[in-house]
């Protein structure tokens, strides 16, 4: 017996942790290719759609906005400014979230704590997959626009060279500040307060950008005489994006210096870029290992917060033994007299597991919030959007962002449900309720809830744009049929893909299943749009026949029967026949 | 050789391990029996580094954990109750992983993976994937992979969950020849017919506190009741519960 010597053979431990979890990555591709050949191009095609669609949008946003009159140029450099400024700001979140998961709520973390690797060694490694999987999402959306602006703007052929090189120097920098501030937040706040406070900052900061952001009311007689002074308002309220101090600041000027040709201030801001990277990188790769430790340790030895402060002891102490008290989950679920028991019980169960969970609803929170701010802000369109026409395309996109809204959640909380009660199945399985009705209840559960969510908001859309009550109601229609859809294909792919192996519901929705499900509800939501706008009498299809408008309506319950009800019954079938 | 010196750990208000001092020969193995809730784990935590002490040390080998964390932890192994194992790996991947994790080289890894997997009857499953293979299948090769480096300190937290009875004889034996062969082996356990057959000293963890420790024969002295190791440790508990009552009482 010894301790294990040295030998030169050995790779270095980060070398070996990169080909551990790159082999890992590789080999979960695999499976999925060998899953379903055909899943693989359906994934590939909506790559490239996505690819071609967002690159479509952002070269027409440019080329329109750059027509502006004497202020195009002005107004496209603004809007990059703006942009970047976003983006930052989403990357910065998302590397504290993911950060502060990946660093002490990981298995693997606690798994290379004990093993004789540097504490600096394993934060290197987690700063690196952080950084990835908080930043892969911001490549994918900045690849065509920065394809777009090239071709708009006509930049030389450099540019596209160069311009991975500042992207991949700007993301590291918010990897570095939101992992140090996951850090630090860890040493002082437990999980639970973390996430509170993670979702009321998000939250109140979208109200304060909503709110310093929205559009300007105009009326008619002015929008001609005063558009300097609505321009000049416009480009103060958004000077924030150009503080020097911002990384995001820097990046847009390398890319607008090096479109344009200066090419020596374009360097310039490479080389700040750079220097940050160099100087914050050396600092976090060199110093912030024991402070991970510490943390660490901090976050697994600290009792809650709430129960440091003395009052809520005492209350707590107050309340005295504990009688058995029936909680308002339960009586809420008791008005619905038509439910046995047992269902009443998974409903009320399902129910606070949501509720205590705060990752479902705050994300939830955040996705909808988002969606209100921006429906709220369209009151401030009424003044100038008159024409039937423009109504009617605002109210299509509104159906659109909503029902994606809803994809994203049916998706990430919906689908991986039965795959989590499949761990339970010894209490929820073996019940007499049987798993074909807990599949049910929980695809009404999750359909009635978001119905109320979807209809309200649908309902505000159209009421601010001062739409008439019958497409009111035609939209209502729209948006009921593609809840229950979006339902029933989540609750039904879950069913038919169950992963019960798993217990974390964010990989469960990362295997085949959840992707299958993700694309589906996706292609499902783009056909379900483009039939009804196609078919509505305001669309600008050359032979506008009451036959094409109820043609549409045919098409869409049609695509929603196949895609909702099908997967729901084969769903059901799977599970009715599950060998426990 | 393992010493844990007047180690305290609180958990907010909660004291998870009050001023527990050990000493573990080399050679030694050593069985701690506990509740639920009795602070095992969290000693273990204390003592694999992956949690710091209120207040106290721990040492493995001679190096405090905390201060030379590299040096301690290259001369341990420590298995959890549920092992972390990499899914899309093989065993035979995630066993050379971790050899390497410990600074062996190829042929030393290769040597030593071959008398263990044999032992363990891990030959057929060393290509497959970690994710197809059964809980007791994963919990042989995180044993396996622990035991690689041939260390001086083996640390186990319920080392026989999955495993069936062919199996768990397997880690019995192999972890009485590592001890015979002068490691100290370290094992949390609620399982006591392994302390009473494995163990040359059990100690007793209760409220944090170690309440007992010492051979078999000693603890039955201890606790005045005669028979199995059940009579004894629920003797010693249920007088040290008894205890704390009385005194949270006068209190």
């Amino acid at each position: 017996m010894s301790a294990a010597s040295s030998s030169s053979v050995a790779p270095a431990p980060l070398l070996l942790l990169l080909r551990a979890n790159g082999t890992q990555m590789w080999r979960r591709l695999n499976t999925l290719h060998e899953q379903s050949g055909l899943l693989t191009w359906v994934i590939a095609l909506f790559i490239v759609g996505y690819f071609a669609l967002a690159f479509a949008l952002f070269y027409h946003g440019l080329s329109f906005i750059a027509k502006f009159p004497a202020f195009g140029a002005l107004l496209v450099e603004r809007l990059m400014f703006l942009l970047f400024a976003f983006l930052f700001a989403m990357l910065l979140l998302s590397n504290l979230v993911i950060g502060y998961t990946n660093l002490f709520r990981n298995r693997e973390t606690g798994f290379l704590w004990t093993l004789p690797v540097p504490a600096q060694t394993i934060f290197r490694w987690k700063f690196i997959e952080t950084a990835l999987l908080a930043s892969w999402a911001f490549l994918f959306l900045i690849s065509p626009l920065l394809l777009a602006y090239g071709l708009t703007q006509r930049v030389p052929w450099h540019f596209y060279m160069v311009a991975p090189l500042m992207v991949a120097l700007f993301i590291i920098l918010p990897s570095v500040i939101g992992t140090s501030l996951a850090i630090n937040l860890a040493r002082y706040i437990d999980r639970r307060s973390f996430q509170v406070i993670t979702v009321t900052l998000v939250c109140a900061a979208l109200a304060i950008t909503a709110w310093w952001l929205k559009p300007q009311a105009l009326a008619d007689d002015s929008t001609e005489t005063r558009v300097i002074a609505v321009i000049d308002r416009l480009l103060d309220r958004t000077r924030l994006a150009q503080f020097a101090f911002l990384p995001s600041y820097w990046l847009t000027s390398a890319v607008l210096n090096w479109g344009e040709g200066a090419l020596r201030a374009a360097v310039f801001f490479v080389t700040v870029l750079l220097s940050n990277v160099l100087l914050l990188g050396f600092l976090s790769f060199t110093g912030l290992g024991d402070p991970f430790y510490e943390a660490a340790s901090m976050v697994q030895s600290r009792g809650g917060v709430l129960g440091r402060w003395v009052w809520l002891r005492r209350r707590r102490e107050r309340r005295g033994a504990f009688d058995y008290p029936i909680g308002r989950a339960e009586k809420f679920f008791a008005w619905f007299r038509w439910l046995g028991p047992d269902e009443r019980a998974v409903l009320v169960k399902d129910t606070r597991m949501f509720w205590r969970d705060t990752t479902q609803w705050g994300q939830t929170l955040m996705l909808f919030g988002l969606l209100g701010v921006y429906i709220l802000n369209l009151r401030h369109f009424t003044q100038q959007v008159t024409l039937p026409f423009w109504v009617h395309l605002i109210s299509y996109l509104n159906l659109g962002a909503c029902s994606l809204n809803l994809a994203t959640l049916t998706t990430r909380f919906v689908y991986p449900q039965f795959s989590l009660e499949g761990r339970r199945l010894w209490i929820v399985g073996m019940s007499p309720l049987g798993m074909p009705r807990v599949l049910k209840l929980k695809f009404w559960l999750a359909t009635w809830a978001s119905l109320v969510v979807m209809l309200g908001l649908i309902w505000l859309s159209c009421h601010l744009i001062d739409m008439p009550w019958r497409q009111t109601l035609v939209f209502s229609a729209a948006v009921a049929v593609m809840t229950f859809t979006l339902n029933a294909l989540a609750v039904g792919i879950g069913a038919l893909y169950p992963n019960f192996r798993e217990e974390n519901p964010g990989k469960i929705v990362s295997g085949f299943g959840g992707t299958l499900c993700l694309v589906l509800s996706f292609v499902y939501i783009l056909a379900s749009v483009v039939m009804l706008a196609v078919g509505s009498p305001w669309s600008r299809v050359a032979f506008r026949l009451e036959a094409l408008r109820v043609a549409s309506w045919v098409g869409f319950v049609a695509l929603s029967f196949v895609l909702g009800w099908l997967p729901f019954r084969a769903g059901m079938r799977r599970v009715a026949k599950l060998e426990m | 050789m393992i010493e844990l010196i007047h180690l305290t750990k609180r958990f907010g208000d909660l004291v998870a391990v009050n001023d527990l001092s050990l000493t573990v020969n080399r050679g030694e193995f050593f069985a701690v029996l506990g509740p639920n809730a009795a602070g095992k784990t969290t000693t273990i935590k204390i003592l694999t580094g992956l949690i710091k002490p209120t207040s106290g040390a721990a040492r493995v080998a001679g190096f405090d954990i905390q201060v030379e964390p590299l040096d301690a932890r290259r001369r341990m192994a420590f298995v959890p109750d549920f092992p972390f194992l990499y899914d899309k790996l093989t065993p035979w991947e995630m066993i050379r992983f971790t050899g390497q994790m410990f600074r062996m080289g190829d042929a030393r890894i290769e040597t030593a993976a071959r008398e263990l997997v044999a032992r363990f009857g891990l030959g057929e499953f060393l290509a497959k994937p970690i994710d197809s293979l059964s809980h007791g299948t994963r919990q042989r090769v995180a044993i396996v992979a622990a035991l690689l480096h041939d260390p001086e300190v083996i640390v186990l937290d319920e080392p026989m969950v999955g495993l069936d009875p062919h199996h768990s004889r397997v880690v019995k034996d192999i972890l009485k020849e590592r001890s015979q062969r002068g490691a100290t082996v370290f094992v949390s356990t609620h399982q006591l017919s392994v302390a009473e057959e494995m163990a040359d000293r059990i100690g007793i963890i209760h409220q944090g506190r170690l309440i007992a420790v010492g051979t078999h024969d000693e603890l039955r002295r201890q606790s005045g009741a005669n028979g199995a190791l059940e009579q004894s440790f629920l003797a010693l508990t249920a007088e040290e519960a008894t205890l704390s009552e009385t005194v949270v009482e006068k209190s």
